[in-house]
């Protein structure tokens, strides 16, 4: 090709902060009487309300955890004099540490079961599903959010009961021959959170993969690539923060979630949000529940930095057997 | 290396819409082609079906002799510089060179070669670690093509291949990218509405309107011999008058004879008709021509400078608008508000069957283009 190269290239050399600056300096005469305001500024609000009803309370609960349940009640609520870390270890004896097993598996088995359902269901809605079917399907699938969680988890009851709906109909297909007994275990809060959460995995999977220009595909499959390979070389990689995001969103949800095994679990159903609401209010224990709190947030934080790294050590390893570019 | 196309009666219809209408076309291997049309014309889906992202629902296309009218776009030995360019954002410039050979299991040492010539090709190799979204419109406009072209494919395909870039940079593509095929020899076909550069880089052109292509031909033959009233405006600058076709390639206008040397398919006499004839063979005069026809008074309503050429814009008493180009040193030159004789050679009109096509528009448009263009 022949030599046209100052033109193109010159425009990319000049560093973006320059006509920033030259805008800047356009208008001296306003810049000299009100100085621009920072527009990191924007975040404050935000960030005041997350110190304020977040942080601080979190700092709260991690210092009463190391505290003790008053003999007199009436004293408060936690005795602050010895701190230790006693809480943890009774927190950490056998029942619990059950119910924090299970309390994992039902939020990590309910991730992957709303992501195995969720991303085909976002990935047609984004790529075969038309415009105007596309906006009545989102509808539909965010209006079970315009009735309370509560009645939404309640309807369940109806459903799962052992004389309820789905039993009588698998019952009259033959498929079962005596009545289904999960209402009131861990099986039916692992149908209660894929349901309640699935929505909140599909939403933001759905955005990203809709953002993804088709031409990206088809530059993908003219260049030799057939529809699975571009699958995981252009979509998935593309996807990725979105579906990153639900199941971020997902896990941290579905784990720390109370309502569900509270109404669909009955006693064998428990998670470790009700064992932490069951300490602070029916016995009172507000150092214990606080301690358990605070390791159920150390569990979600330590299974999210895990996969993180399992994710970064994985595209490192499939970087380096790809072989560079050039 | 290269590969001929050929398409026969190719057809596609969208949902009740026939987007393309029994296309045939046949391109030699190793030219340049150009599908012509405006938006809609249905020149970019004619490009999408030899490239097998759309398929046919009539009609066969075929590449180097070989059937490929289902065949997957990785099935075909083609490749394509996409409209937007479609560079993958996550992916460095080499790395999107790299892709297309990665899929075709080209080894590690072979292939960061050819990644390299192709990026030196298109001058791109210093910025090869770079993000698509870190560089200018131009400069991803090469990428994309290092990227097409690194697959060595028989035929390229352009879609709008300079549509997004500004007027001095495209001029500049459309010579680099002239050399680059000639040098290559491989089969370039390019979608474009932009005449100027379908006349400026293609062996070939096709003009396509609603569908169908009006005609295929060289871009001189194009110019000189439209086949339709279309065709005429659509490439290069052309006045049009409306009126009676009579005996002898005679179109009786509004008050005035037109003689033609060519008469266009279908144009009969009897009939309505249209006489186009260019603004660059229109001259002026302050007496009257002694010529008895092919001459028309107005006033001089405006002049545009186009550098070399200076149009003028004349009113006609009937009210239509009349273009002249003539050089600028061709003498004295008339001035705004002037009466004048405009006249021109029977040689240089073409009589068309009439259609309805915006003619004073479309001069008014290439016009207007210019002006902006010298500005």
């Amino acid at each position: 090709m022949a030599a046209p190269e100052p033109l193109s290239r010159g425009a990319i050399l000049e560093p973006q902060t320059h006509r920033r600056a030259a805008s800047a300096s356009a208008r001296p005469a306003r810049a000299g009487r009100a100085r621009r305001l920072p527009r990191s500024l924007a975040a404050y609000p935000a960030l005041f309300w997350w110190g304020v009803f977040f942080v601080i309370p979190l700092g709260w609960m991690g210092y009463y955890s190391l505290g003790v349940k008053p003999a007199d009640l009436a004293a408060g609520a936690v005795s602050l004099d010895d701190l230790s870390l006693a809480n943890y270890g009774a927190a950490t004896s056998e029942i619990f540490l059950k119910v924090f097993w299970i309390t994992m598996r039902t939020g990590l088995l309910g991730t992957l079961a709303c992501a195995v359902v969720g991303f085909p269901v976002a990935y047609a809605l984004a790529s075969y599903v038309s415009e105007r079917w596309r906006a009545v399907l989102l509808f539909l699938l965010v209006l079970p959010y315009w009735t309370s969680f509560l009645l939404r988890t309640f309807a369940w009851r109806i459903i799962l009961a052992p004389e309820g709906t789905l039993s009588t109909t698998l019952r009259a297909l033959n498929i079962l021959d005596q009545p289904l007994l999960i209402l009131d275990t861990n099986a039916a809060v692992q149908l209660g959170i894929i349901y309640n959460y699935l929505p909140l995995m599909i939403l933001p999977m759905y955005v990203a993969l809709e953002r993804i220009d088709p031409a990206l595909r088809s530059a993908s499959m003219d260049l030799g690539a057939g529809p699975l390979r571009t699958f995981f070389s252009v979509t998935v990689p593309l996807a990725a923060p979105g579906i990153l995001g639900g199941l971020l969103l997902t896990f941290i949800l579905a784990t720390s979630d109370y309502v569900v095994p509270a109404i669909l679990g009955g006693a064998r159903g428990l998670m470790v949000g009700n064992l932490v609401a069951s300490q602070i209010l029916a016995s009172q224990n507000l150092p214990l529940g606080s301690a358990m709190a605070i390791l159920l947030i150390g569990m979600l934080a330590g299974v999210v930095l895990a996969i993180g790294l399992a994710l970064w050590a994985t595209r490192a390893a499939l970087r380096l057997l790809r072989g560079r570019a050039v | 290396m290269a590969s001929d196309v050929e398409l026969e009666q190719v057809t596609k219809f969208f949902g009740d819409f026939k987007a393309v209408d029994g296309v045939s076309l046949y391109v030699a291997a190793g030219s340049f082609v150009a599908l012509l049309g405006s938006s809609g014309a249905g020149k970019s889906t004619v490009l999408r079906m030899i490239g097998g992202f759309e398929l046919p629902d009539d009609g066969s296309i075929r590449i180097g002799g070989r059937d490929v009218t289902a065949l997957p776009p990785y099935r075909r030995d083609v490749n394509t510089v996409f409209q937007n360019y479609a560079l993958f954002p996550h992916m460095t410039v080499a790395e999107n060179v790299a892709y297309g050979l990665r899929r075709d299991g080209v080894p590690g040492a072979e292939r960061r070669a050819r990644v390299r010539e192709a990026l030196e090709m298109v001058q791109m190799l210093p910025l090869a670690h770079r993000r698509p979204s870190q560089l200018s419109g131009g400069q991803q406009q090469r990428v994309a093509l290092a990227r097409a072209l690194v697959k060595r494919p028989s035929v390229l395909l352009l879609d709008e291949p300079l549509g997004a870039l500004d007027r001095k940079l495209r001029q500049q593509m459309q010579v680099e990218l002239k050399l680059l095929q000639h040098q290559l020899g491989t089969t370039f076909i390019f979608v474009t509405h932009d005449q100027e550069e379908a006349l400026a880089m293609s062996d070939t052109i096709a003009v396509m309107r609603d569908g169908r292509i009006d005609q295929v031909g060289e871009p001189t033959e194009l110019y000189d011999r439209p086949h339709t009233a279309f065709v005429a405006s659509f490439i290069g600058a052309q006045n049009f008058f409306a009126g009676q076709i009579g005996q002898d390639q005679r179109l009786i206008a509004d008050g005035f004879v037109i003689a033609a040397a060519r008469l266009a398919e279908g144009a009969k006499p009897g009939e309505r008709g249209l006489a186009g004839v260019r603004p660059e063979h229109v001259q002026l005069s302050a007496a009257e021509p002694a010529a008895p026809v092919n001459k028309v008074s107005g006033r001089v309503m405006a002049l545009v400078m186009l550098g070399d050429m200076v149009e003028f814009v004349l009113r006609l008493p009937g009210g239509a608008e009349l273009f002249s180009r003539l050089p600028r040193d061709a003498g004295v030159l008339p001035g705004q508000g002037q009466e004048v004789w405009a006249h021109w050679p029977v040689e240089r009109v073409t009589l068309f069957p009439y259609e309805a096509l915006a003619a004073r528009e479309s001069g008014l448009r290439r016009r207007a283009e210019q002006a902006n263009g010298s500005a």
